[in-house]
Parts: C-alpha cells; structure tokens; sequence
C-alpha cells in the first residue's frame, strides 16, 4: 500500500476535490454517450492504478472483468429493441444495439466504481470531517470522535476474548457456543465503554466543551493554484453541459446506434478528456519531477 | 502570590456517612511544585476533583475554595475552563478526537479562538512538547506515554495557571513515566505554572517537589517540604511508597537531613556504616520438576511483520516466581500469551508439564493447569458484582453449588476481598480491581499463573499485599510467571529474573545476581549500596546489612 496522504492530487483543498469528483461522476451517470463513458473509465482506470498500483488493479480486474461482461450480455437478453438482429435466443432477438447498450451501461457502472474508489482513497475522514464540518459542525465532532472509537473497540475486544479464553470460555467449539461467548465478549465491552465515555465526557468539560461560539479548526488552507484548480474543472464540466444540452452529446442505441458525429463533438470529447485525465496527469507530473530531480541528485 | 488556598473544607459524597475529605485546609503559592500522596481510596482524587469547577462531584460541601482569592464556583466558565488544567490517570479515555493535531485544538476551538491563533499556538506547542513527528499521526497509533504527553500538551494549548493531576503515571512503563514527569517539571521550571500532582510512584518526585502533602481517610496530615514530611512521618504506613534513600534512612533511624536521591543515599550510607562485601543472603536455589520448556520459540503477529521472538529459550520450574523483565514492545507479553496458548508460534516447541501445548484440546490447558491475569484486570469480568463473577468462573470449571460456596470463601478470605464481593467491578480502585481478578483466574485452580505487568497502576500498600499473595502461591507449588517493568518489585519478590531483549531471554540469574551486576537497569537501592554492602538490591536489604554494620 503506497502512502496515499502523499499523492499529488489528494494534497488539493477538500473543496477542490469534492468539486472535482462531483463534476465527473455527474457527467458519467448522465451522459451516456459511449465516448465520454470510456474517457471517464479511463481516466478513473488510470488514476487507481496511480494511487494504489498495478498489483491491486490487476486484483480488481479478476473480480471487475466477469462483471463487466455480465453487465453487457444481460441487457439484450431483457431489450429486445434494436434493428440489427444477431441471433434468436428461445424465439427472442438478440440485438447489436442491446448489446452495445449493454456494453454502454457497464461502461457507465464501472467509471463510477472506479471514481468511487479513488474517492475512498483520497477523500480520508480528516477531507470528509472539513467538509461536512463547516456546515454541520457539532456532527463533525461527532464524527471525529466515532473514528476514534472504532479502532478502539477492536483492540479491547480482542484484549477481552484473550483474557476470558485465558479463563477457558472458549473452550467448546460449535456455531451456538461461539455466539454465547460473542455476546460475552460484548457486553463485558458495553461495560467498559461506558466507563471510558465518562474519562471522555469529563475530559471534554474540563476542557471547556459547551461553552458559547465554539469555533472549528482544521489544517486546510485554500490556496491559489485550489481556486484555480475549480475554475478549470468548473469550465471544462460546463462544457460538457453544453456539448449535453446543445445535442453534440446526444447519442442514440435504438433502433440503430448513431454514427459518432465529427467536427463539434470531437471539441467535447477533448475537453472532457482533459477533465477526467486531471488526476492522472497531476500524479504523473509529480512523479517525473520527483525522478528529474532524483537525477540531479 | 496565593493561587489557591482550602480553607477547612469537607466533602461527603450523598447517603455516605463517612466523609470523603475532612476538614483541609491548605495554601499553594503560585509556581510550586506540589506532591500529593497517599493509599487508593484516601481522597486524593476527590479532593482535585472539587478544585476543577467542572468536574467537582455532587455532595454536601463545606469550608471554601479560594482560587486567586476569590470562590472558586463563582469564577466564570470561561476562566476555570482556561485557566485550570485537569489531566486525569487513563491516558486512552482522555482522548476525544481521531487526529493528534485535532485533539491539541480542541480546547480552543471550545473558547472560540480564531483559526490563525490556534495554528500559531498549536505550532509553538507541538514544537515545545517534541510533538511534531507524529502531529498528523491518529491518536490510536500512539504509545501509552504519548497519548498522556498529548493530553498534557492539549490542556497546555489554554496556559492554564494551574495543572491538577490525577496519576497521571500510573498507566505508564517506568522511561514514560519519567518522561513525563521532567516535561512537567520542565512545564513548572520555564512556565512558572502551579502544580498539583497526586501520584504514587514517589522515587522520582520527592527531589523535584516544593511541597509534599500527604492525605490519610480525607484528611491532610502532613504538607511541608519533602524533607521535612520524610522526617516527621516515620513510622507511617504511607512512607512504604516513599523513595528508597527515604526508606532506609527512616528504618535505621538516621539522625540530619533526611536523603531524597540515590546520590544522597549514598553519601549516607558511606559516612554512616563500615563497608562489607561479604554474602549476607541467600536464596532458593533448588527448584522442582519444570512446569514450562520453551525451546526456540520464533513468532511475529503477521507476515509481512518483523519477528517479536527471536529464538526464546527458557525452563520455568514449580515453585518458583519467574521475572521477565525488558523494555517497551519488547515481547514480553507476547510471550505470555505464547504460554497462555493464545498465540501460536511459527517455530519451536512449548511444553506445558512434560506435554506440547498442541496436544491440550478443548480448553484442556485451562482447566487446573494455565491461568493468566492481564495487564487490564477490567478484561476479566463480566458481570456485574465480584460475586456473579466469581460464581461464572465456578460455572465454567463445573463446580457443584456448595463447593463454589467453599471456595469463594476461601480465597476471598486468602486475599481479604470479602468486602468487595457486592460491589460492581469497575467501581473497584486498580489494586482491588487486580485482586478481585486475580481471585477469578485462582479458581480455575492453575498450576502455572501467568501475571501481565501486575503492578500497573496499584499503590504501594496494594504491592505489599500482592507480594504476600504471590510469596503464598509459590509456596503451594505454583508456578508463578510474571512480566513486568518495575524493576523494584521484581527484586523483592522473583526467585529467578530474566530480560527479553531482542526477541531472546537471556540467561535467568537469582535477583541478587541480576541486579547486582546490573549498572543501568536495576533497582535504586541497588545503587546506592553498590561497592558499600554486597547484593542488597531491595530496600529491605540494605536495612538489614546497615544494622549489622554501623561505624561507631
């Protein structure tokens, strides 16, 4: 596992980020048109691999690849629309244009599954606690003090079934004697967490919590090149809306798939290649800097 | 200038006849360096609880708190919540965000500073507490003496005026904990701020304290300077916990000044006693059949991990208490659990009287055979008074209504928890907390008790009464297996010692030997009779040899 609290683009303001993946998971989930949906693939694709390596997506793909597939040959089995027809199945058409609009939505579903996980990846909870905290900031407390909890309970259950395996609880096997010991184990753990809940509360007061004008801090500062980094992801998403509402975008399966238009789209398409290949270009950038300047050393 | 004074204030907790604090009274110039001390139990942690405005209990108070000569409950919110810092004992329960540098904003995020002020005291305070390395770090990943260094720093953020401590070491290894202790030390040097430090580990303390006050059943009955409470309360019960040098002088009844350091000690003993190195102890040294064989043991939690045992040999007698010293994340509890067959090795071979550990099945190794106390006592219950438990216990190893009745009898008696059998176990001070546990795991009837850092957290009178307890076991024919970092108590009580180091133990010498060829890690009384009296590692030692050998 690479230190992803290292990567070029996760190093962005939080708002710039959600910003970001906001603009290309809209753009995928509503535009449809098989171009746009591989760029955002691709761009998704290329991104995790930057983030946490070739070995974890090629892990992926073994589970993904089937998945995709599937995706694709179901919908023609259900669609039976489309003009040019391959084969009968059980007295049902099967359809290149099903087909292909199968392949279209398993192309949508997996660009989305791609951003998400690199979402999950660089949106760590301190991002998530910014931004749900300037709105919300009494829930962010919470938040924050839930992620600490749950590492916590998982060490002191596991220090709790050690000490009474010690005392020779566990000693039966079987499925009904393993959810007796479970719900010893946790209700010894409901009685201490009370008691460490009271060490917090108080620790919270002495301190001064439930005083007026409480303020929320946090270590992100927006800087310039984050403003910039908006901007440029707000216009190249407008023109995607554009190229959407303007009909360049447009593309239809049934009854027979539209012929890629040339001249106007090809515009489109560039600029939301630029849009989804942002991170990847930036991780990359990154990378080559660090290697130049490992050169000169 | 006063900073605080109690003037004749008493405390009962509601529907309790007995009165928690009794009439106190007591001043603290600002910038002292106070020591409060005495047993669990004596009121200590009330009578700081009552000074911190928001933590004071409910109760029936009397007699007035004058902070900057002025009540103390009527100063505003904003003041005490600033100006009077509170750092309680647990160090994990204090903690109440995910990220370190979020905790250290907390409390002025609760004043409402304003985001630049609290990057820049953040900053300066992250750099003066040598915080910076794990600043962005979760609070999770921290050491035992971190998180309390963190609790510390995060109630420093506010420069309060003064700090009220509540054994704030008492969870710590010995290096944490005098770690801590010289940051405050520091903290009172530099900042000038006023400290008040209830604690028991003493050995450290006493020479940097301005004051001492000792408490006894609420009531204060000595604060003065240390020297002075050392000289007026000898033969005081609470003076066990007193630093060696204080120890020895008040059992040999020294005239003068009263040590408080190794060093003083030993320029004691030097001008008051003729210098003999002949043997004046001996110990066991024929031990019965072994009751543990290790044998190249190798172990590490997970692959990718790095080996926490290396190679451990050891043979562990009946019969005999087994010390296993060493540093922090050295492996000694890991070991234990090893023994305990709560982990397995990846190579070499546990014996258990004569048989693999892998040919006990279903609970086989504890049942009159294995039986390990934890380093938290409060793993061990389940239910809801000492009694239920004990009785769940009995359950287990199928003991008949009348024979459990028997037995609880007679081990509550054994380790006097008689009086605690009704009480719920968490409301239990730490040393009847691990007296009550360690009459659970007794039931099971062990042959071989292992023991995961017993002295954590308990006192000195609650020591004496375990080295008692452990002293009675041996004697039975256990096979008493400790781990632990407390240097002093392993002189006192072990048979045999070893340190883990390394992942290896290395050879097990008697006590005397250990410690005695031990420059570094060794116990103070050790050190300050080396060259002076031969293998006199404990306090009781070097009493001994003094009194056969005054100079005239």
């Amino acid at each position: 596992m690479k230190h992803l609290e290292n990567n070029a683009f996760s190093r962005f303001h939080p708002i710039s980020l959600a910003v970001y993946f906001v603009a290309v998971m809209l753009i995928t989930m509503f535009c449809p048109h098989p171009v746009i949906l591989l760029l955002s693939l691709a761009g998704g694709i290329l991104f995790s691999i930057r983030l946490t390596g070739t070995d974890a997506f090629a892990k992926d793909c073994r589970f993904y690849l089937p998945l995709f597939f599937l995706v694709t040959f179901t919908n023609p089995l259900f669609s039976h629309n489309g003009v040019t027809v391959l084969f009968f199945l059980n007295g049902k058409p099967i359809t290149l244009e099903a087909l292909m609009y199968g392949a279209d939505l398993a192309l949508m579903l997996f660009g989305v599954v791609f951003w998400s996980k690199c979402w999950g990846a660089v949106m760590t909870s301190d991002k998530l606690l910014f931004l749900f905290g300037k709105p919300f900031p009494r829930l962010s407390l919470v938040l924050s003090m839930s992620l600490r909890y749950i590492p916590l309970f998982k060490k002191k259950w596991q220090e709790i079934k050690d000490a009474q395996t010690a005392l020779g609880c566990f000693s039966e096997g079987g499925f009904l004697s393993g959810i007796r010991s479970s719900t010893r184990i946790f209700s010894a753990l409901v009685t201490w967490s009370f008691e460490n809940t009271i060490d917090t509360g108080m620790s919270m007061s002495a301190r001064g919590y439930g005083l007026k004008n409480r303020t929320s801090y946090s270590l992100f500062r927006l800087k310039r090149r984050d403003v910039f980094f908006i901007l440029l992801t707000l216009a190249l998403a407008a023109s995607a809306v554009v190229g959407i509402a303007t009909g360049a975008l447009a593309y239809i399966f049934y009854p027979a798939a539209s012929v890629p238009q040339d001249g106007s789209a090809i515009l489109f398409y560039v600029l939301f290649g630029v849009l989804a290949l942002l991170p990847f270009a930036e991780e990359t950038r990154e990378a080559l800097t660090w290697r130049y300047l490992l050169s000169n050393i | 200038m006063e900073i605080l004074a109690l003037k004749h204030l008493t405390f009962s907790y509601p529907g309790q006849e007995q009165k928690a604090i009794e009439d106190i009274s007591m001043r603290i110039r600002s910038g002292d360096f106070v020591v409060l001390c005495g047993q669990s139990g004596c009121g200590k942690t009330t009578l700081l609880k009552l000074i911190k405005k928001e933590l004071a209990p409910h109760g029936n108070l009397e007699g007035e708190i004058l902070y900057c000569n002025k009540p103390l409950y009527k100063t505003d919110d904003r003041v005490s919540a600033s100006e009077i810092g509170f750092v309680a004992q647990n160090p994990e329960g204090q903690i109440v965000t995910d990220k370190v540098w979020h905790e250290l904003s907390f409390a002025m995020e609760n004043l409402g500073y304003e985001n630049s002020a609290i990057s820049l005291r953040v900053g300066e305070l992250a750099n003066y507490f040598g915080i910076t390395p794990w600043f962005r770090k979760q609070t999770q990943t921290l050491s035992g003496g971190q998180k309390q260094l963190l609790n510390l720093a995060a109630v420093m953020t506010v420069s309060p005026k003064i700090l009220l401590l509540d054994e704030p070491t008492s969870q710590l290894d010995p290096i944490a904990a005098a770690d801590f202790i010289a940051t405050l030390q520091k903290i009172n040097r530099e900042l000038g701020t006023t400290i008040l430090l209830a604690e028991h580990r003493l050995e450290e303390l006493f020479p940097a304290a301005d004051k001492v006050a000792v408490m006894e059943n609420g009531r204060l009955i000595a604060y003065d300077s240390p020297r002075q409470v050392c000289m007026t309360l000898k033969n005081n019960p609470i003076s066990a916990g007193f630093p060696s040098a204080v120890r020895i002088w008040q059992s040999l009844e020294g005239k003068n000044e009263c040590p408080l350091t190794v060093k003083e000690g030993r320029e004691y003993l030097e001008e008051n006693f003729e210098p003999s190195l002949c043997n004046h102890v001996s110990r066991k040294s024929d031990f019965g059949i072994p009751f543990i064989q290790m044998s190249d043991i190798w172990f590490r939690y997970a692959k990718e991990e790095e080996d926490i045992l290396r190679g451990a040999d050891v043979t562990i007698h009946g019969g005999e208490i087994f010390c296993i010293l060493g540093g922090n994340a050295s492996g000694k509890s890991t070991l234990l659990k090893l023994i305990a067959g709560l982990r397995k090795a990846y190579r070499g071979k546990i014996e258990i009287l004569g048989k693999s550990i892998q040919k006990y099945k279903n609970g086989g190794l504890y049942r009159h055979m294995v039986s390990m106390l934890p380093q938290d006592p409060q793993t061990v219950f389940v239910a809801g008074t000492v009694k239920e438990d004990l009785l769940d216990i009995c359950g287990i190893m199928g003991f008949s209504k009348k024979e459990s009745e028997n037995k609880i009898n007679e081990l509550s008696d054994r380790l006097s928890i008689g009086r605690l059998l009704d009480r719920h176990p968490h409301d239990l001070s730490g040393g009847e907390q691990q007296k009550c546990a360690l009459a659970k795991v007794l039931l099971t009837e062990p042959k071989i008790l292992l023991l995961d850092e017993p002295t954590k957290g308990i006192d000195a009178y609650a020591k004496l009464s375990l080295k008692s307890v452990l002293a009675g076991l041996r004697d039975d024919g256990l096979c008493v297996v400790l781990v632990t970092h407390d240097v002093e108590f392993a002189a006192e009580n072990a048979d045999r010692c070893s340190l883990l180091f390394d992942g290896e133990l290395l050879e097990a010498l008697s006590p005397e030997q250990f410690f005695s060829s031990n420059n570094f890690y060794t116990t103070s009384a050790s050190r300050m009779s080396r060259g002076i009296f031969q293998d006199t590692i404990t306090a009781e030692a070097v009493i001994a040899a003094g009194r056969a050998q005054w100079k005239d």
